[in-house]
């Protein structure tokens, strides 16, 4: 298949989670001209389909204690550099009685060895810090370092530092094939999801960062990659049920990690391979399985009101004749595919979110050696974003509801903050409250609409968080629907009933498996505003 | 506590479409609710079915629908008894059992409806030369874009004006349909003459959000009073005025008929003598309180309204009475894959099985209580919101009920 070339890069990086994008940024940062291209929206695998923990690394103490120490070194450096991504919230494990106390022990000594801090805390402190934990069945508890990580705010903070070093991305953008020649890389071959257009992007080098997707990209280029797609299963409920992040204290194992997240708390996750990374639907039998797991630790589980359920691919590294599933390590692995007899090409695969920017500097480094660019990395330094101002934010503040300014400033980094607050200074209108749940403007949905970056209102959503929070866009979906067609910019389809079925359907999919307690209630709700007041699926006219 | 000779449990619909008839036929009637029903999220409009005659529709139903045991002529009696009560508070609502009318839904959509209120009859846009859809400065929930954008699409030729209306309602932060109609009720003549600026004629129509008031139909009347052109009001977001113009007219029949009303009142169960419910026990922080009745009605909707509850798979329970709930097994058989769809949703048609009486019967179709009577959305087999019948169960399994 002969394509034309219509780009240029010295590297091109395949893939935008968490992996990739913490490349496109060492790079740029480093001054190689790099582009990154992305078959969805940014974060759409494993990096934003995780519980958003940010590892202490005391889930790894006893079974990894390399990847422990990286954990909790690269923790530290990530509330430092990505402040605005990480709610700070600390962590505690907790070993009920059917634990093994053996255990314990064991991991206390590997937190030790690791550098990992825990601290032992008695029964009444820890249900005073957790009061919801089971009075029945806690044993011990320690306090570590963990924290939470939103991934897809820490995703387009990526892009915003990688831009301003030159760094380029495409998002709906998929990977066809490659262009070789005697064994030596030129071009990635790649197809625009929408237009449908293929064209080629020349380069001197192409990372595979594309995680449960490695596999497949490999075969693309001819080569054999170990990479296993591992599903995670995850449930979001509605309220803050934890304040920290609540690890069992045990051998690692499904539904025993409780994250908080602004207003709510998702548990995992379970583990189990499939053979397609793209087909990461849940069912109920997995979500009962989580919750009744999830019950040993917090007795009342059932009782909180469940979001949605939802579930990434892991890319899970196997060496040859290696483990696979929980015993997999959760180690990383580069390939320079040179020893395959394709000389530009690199994978890398494996690995953990919390990791990442290790993970992207070793690569980075191999792959400057490779272009003789002596630069060293910085991405341990430098803040992705620059932090709103307290003098902008006293200026913005009475434009916004209670908390929302603190919330949008986190959310929108000092430049975007800046836009938002001049369209609320400027339209007294906008300052209405498109997304209650989440705090987010008519203001901030319309500076993200008009982004030539946002094709749909879920691509809004990711950005603003609207449609995540209690209701679900059962409110939000209709007006985010028509700002969204009225903001969006020339290329984009406009059609705002479509936008608006296509948005509630994509919440849907995550609620169906959990479509039981009070989500029934919402779920009725919905359709009776969409189905019966609304009529959305319109009907012929008569 | 002196004993009612009706009890409704239940402030939705379908529980004060039934303290209306029973009051009407002079009966002693008690009604206990909890929150506030579903009516300020419903558009306002009585859906019967989504065709042009549900009327003629209803005898193709399967036997098992709560059209077939209320029968027809029943139902034609319930839509015209309700259009006469809610008349006695000026609201007046258009149409029959065997037509629709349409109406707009907030998106720009038609919507089509047997019974209507006239404010948000539509039927004469057909006619008009000129749309106008007035895009109300710092209204929440109403886009005059995305609203003629979908609607043109039923009505290509005609010409469509998107006309700024300044109704002086900036200042505080978010202004729904709920606080401008509150804003509104007695100040129409800002409305009035800001729409009197769009010059429009006979041969126009203006659409509005719906913010005429939450009083019936008076303050439609006053500024019609002073427009030609017609006025027609959309659906909207809840809270919906259209909605609690309903359950307020509703109240006022109920208040007027001697009704007696407790509201905060959650009944934990019932109390029976063999086949015969004898009362009801409401629980209020630590109090219980008991009272008698001859007859019950309930009326406490699906799993919306609690009415219905599952606290685990394939585990539906109706919590005052622990009737036996019919429901669809299985994970493929709970939902469909799509949201909005040509399928009924199998979690919807969970509810109570009812003889013709609509007593609860259990799975043999055995009657349990022979004085309980089950209306509304707790109905099972059908998805009421698939087929667009929940006003029109709601309101004649009520009226059925309340006549026995």
């Amino acid at each position: 298949m002969k394509v034309n070339v219509m780009e240029k890069a010295t590297v091109v990086i395949i893939g935008g989670g968490a992996t990739g994008l913490g490349i496109l940024r060492d790079l740029s940062m480093r001054g190689v001209k790099a582009l990154l291209v992305e078959k969805k929206d940014l974060g759409n695998g494993a990096s934003s389909r995780y519980h958003g923990l940010l590892h202490s690394g005391g889930r790894y103490a006893v079974k990894d204690k390399e990847a422990a120490r990286e954990c909790i070194i690269e923790n530290k450096i990530l509330r430092k550099v990505g402040k605005s991504c990480v709610e700070p919230c600390g962590g505690m494990f907790t070993r009920l009685d059917i634990d093994d106390e053996a255990y314990e022990e064991l991991w206390v000594k590997g937190c030790a060895d690791s550098g990992i801090e825990a601290t032992p805390i008695t029964l009444d402190e820890a249900l005073k810090l957790e009061p919801r934990l089971s009075r029945k069945h806690l044993k011990s508890a320690y306090l570590v370092p963990d924290a939470a990580i939103d991934g897809f705010r820490m995703a387009w903070q990526l892009i915003d530092s990688s831009k301003r070093y030159g760094g380029q991305f495409k998002t709906y953008t998929e990977v066809i094939g490659f262009d070789t020649v005697n064994g030596e890389l030129r071009g990635v071959k790649v197809r625009n999801q929408f237009t449908g257009e293929k064209y080629e992007i020349a380069c001197d080098i192409a990372v595979n960062a594309a995680g449960g997707w490695a596999g497949i990209i490999g075969k693309m280029a001819g080569v054999e990659i170990g990479v296993q797609p591992d599903k995670g299963t995850l449930i979001a409920f509605n309220q803050r049920i934890v304040n920290h992040v609540v690890n069992r204290l045990h051998k690692s194992s499904d539904g025993d990690i409780f994250v908080p997240h602004g207003s709510i708390t998702i548990l995992g996750t379970s583990s189990m391979s499939i053979p397609d990374p793209e087909n990461t639907s849940t069912s109920r039998e997995e979500v009962e399985n989580l919750i009744k797991i999830g019950e040993q630790t917090f007795e009342d589980l059932r009782d909180f009101r469940i979001l949605r359920t939802f579930a990434g691919s892991r890319p899970l590294y196997i060496p040859p004749g290696g483990a696979v599933g929980r015993s997999a390590s959760r180690g990383f692995a580069i390939v320079d595919h040179e020893c395959d007899g394709l000389k530009g090409l690199f994978t890398i695969v494996g690995g953990k979110f919390t990791t990442f920017r290790l993970m992207a500097e070793k690569i980075c480094n191999q792959i400057c050696a490779k272009l003789k660019v002596d630069t060293p990395c910085r991405t341990a330094e430098e803040p992705f974003i620059e932090e709103v101002s307290q003098a902008d934010k006293d200026k913005a503040k009475k434009y916004f509801p209670s908390y929302g300014m603190e919330l949008a400033a986190d959310r929108l980094g000092a430049e975007r903050f800046k836009k938002v607050v001049e369209r609320l200074e400027s339209n007294p209108e906008s300052r209405e409250l498109v997304c209650e749940c989440e705090n987010v403007t008519r203001a901030e949905v319309e500076e993200i609409s008009k982004d030539d970056t946002s094709f749909n209102v879920d691509d809004v959503r990711r950005r603003t968080r609207i449609g995540m929070g209690t209701c679900q866009g059962t409110f939000c979906a209709l007006r985010a629907s028509a700002i969204f067609a009225d903001t969006c910019g020339e290329s984009t389809a406009k059609d705002s009933l479509i936008r608006l079925r296509e948005f509630l359907q994509g919440r849907w999919k995550g609620i169906r498996p959990v479509l039981f307690g009070r989500t029934l209630r919402e779920t009725e709700m919905t359709r009776a505003i969409y189905e019966l007041s609304m009529n959305v699926t319109g009907g012929k006219p008569r | 506590m002196k004993i009612s000779d009706v009890i409704i449990i239940g402030g939705g619909l379908a529980g004060l479409m039934a303290a209306s008839v029973a009051a009407n036929r002079r009966q002693k009637v008690t009604v206990l609710t909890y929150g506030s029903g579903s009516l300020p999220l419903a558009s306002g409009a009585i859906d019967f079915l989504n065709t042009e005659s549900p009327e003629a529709a209803i005898k193709n139903l399967p036997a098992h629908h709560p059209y077939k045991k209320i029968g027809v002529k029943n139902i034609d009696t319930a839509a015209k008894f309700f259009c006469h009560i809610t008349s006695q508070a000026n609201l007046i609502y258009n149409g029959k059992i065997s037509a629709q009318i349409p109406i707009v839904t907030a998106v720009g959509t038609l919507k089509y409806s047997s019974l209507v209120p006239e404010s948000m009859n539509a039927t004469k846009l057909k006619s008009k030369k000129k749309i106008f859809v007035a895009n109300v400065k710092g209204l929440k929930d109403f886009y005059a874009s995305m609203l003629v954008d979908n609607l043109k699409k039923y009505f290509p030729d005609k010409t469509f004006e998107i006309a700024p209306l300044d109704l002086n309602l900036m200042g505080g932060r978010d202004i729904t349909c709920l606080s401008a109609a509150q804003i509104l009720t007695g100040n129409e003549k800002i409305l009035a003459d800001g729409l009197k600026k769009l010059n429009a004629t006979e041969d126009d129509a203006i659409i509005i959000p719906p913010i005429l008031g939450l009083e019936g139909n008076i303050s439609r009347a006053e500024v019609k009073s002073q427009i030609r052109a017609d006025i027609i009001e959309t659906t909207c977001l809840p809270p919906s005025p259209p909605g609690i113009r309903l359950q307020r007219a509703l109240m006022k029949y109920l208040q007027k008929s001697g009704v007696r009303f407790h509201e905060n009142s959650k009944v934990i169960h019932g109390t029976a003598e063999g086949k015969k419910i004898t009362g009801v026990i409401i629980g209020s922080g630590i109090r219980e309180k008991f009272f008698p009745a001859k007859k019950i009605i309930l009326a406490t909707g699906g799993f919306y309204s609690g009415g219905l509850t599952m606290r685990e798979f394939d585990n539906p329970k109706e919590p005052i009475f622990d009737l036996p709930v019919f429901f669809p097994t299985g994970a493929e058989n709970w939902s469909n894959e799509n949201l909005f769809g040509d399928k009924p949703q199998g979690f919807s048609m969970t509810g109570i099985f009812t003889n013709d009486n609509l007593n609860p019967v259990d799975e043999n179709g055995k009657v349990l209580y022979e004085n309980l009577h089950v209306i509304g959305a707790n109905l099972g087999g059908v998805d009421f919101i698939h087929e667009h019948s929940a006003g029109g169960v709601a309101i004649s399994s009520a009226h059925k009920a309340a006549m026995i």
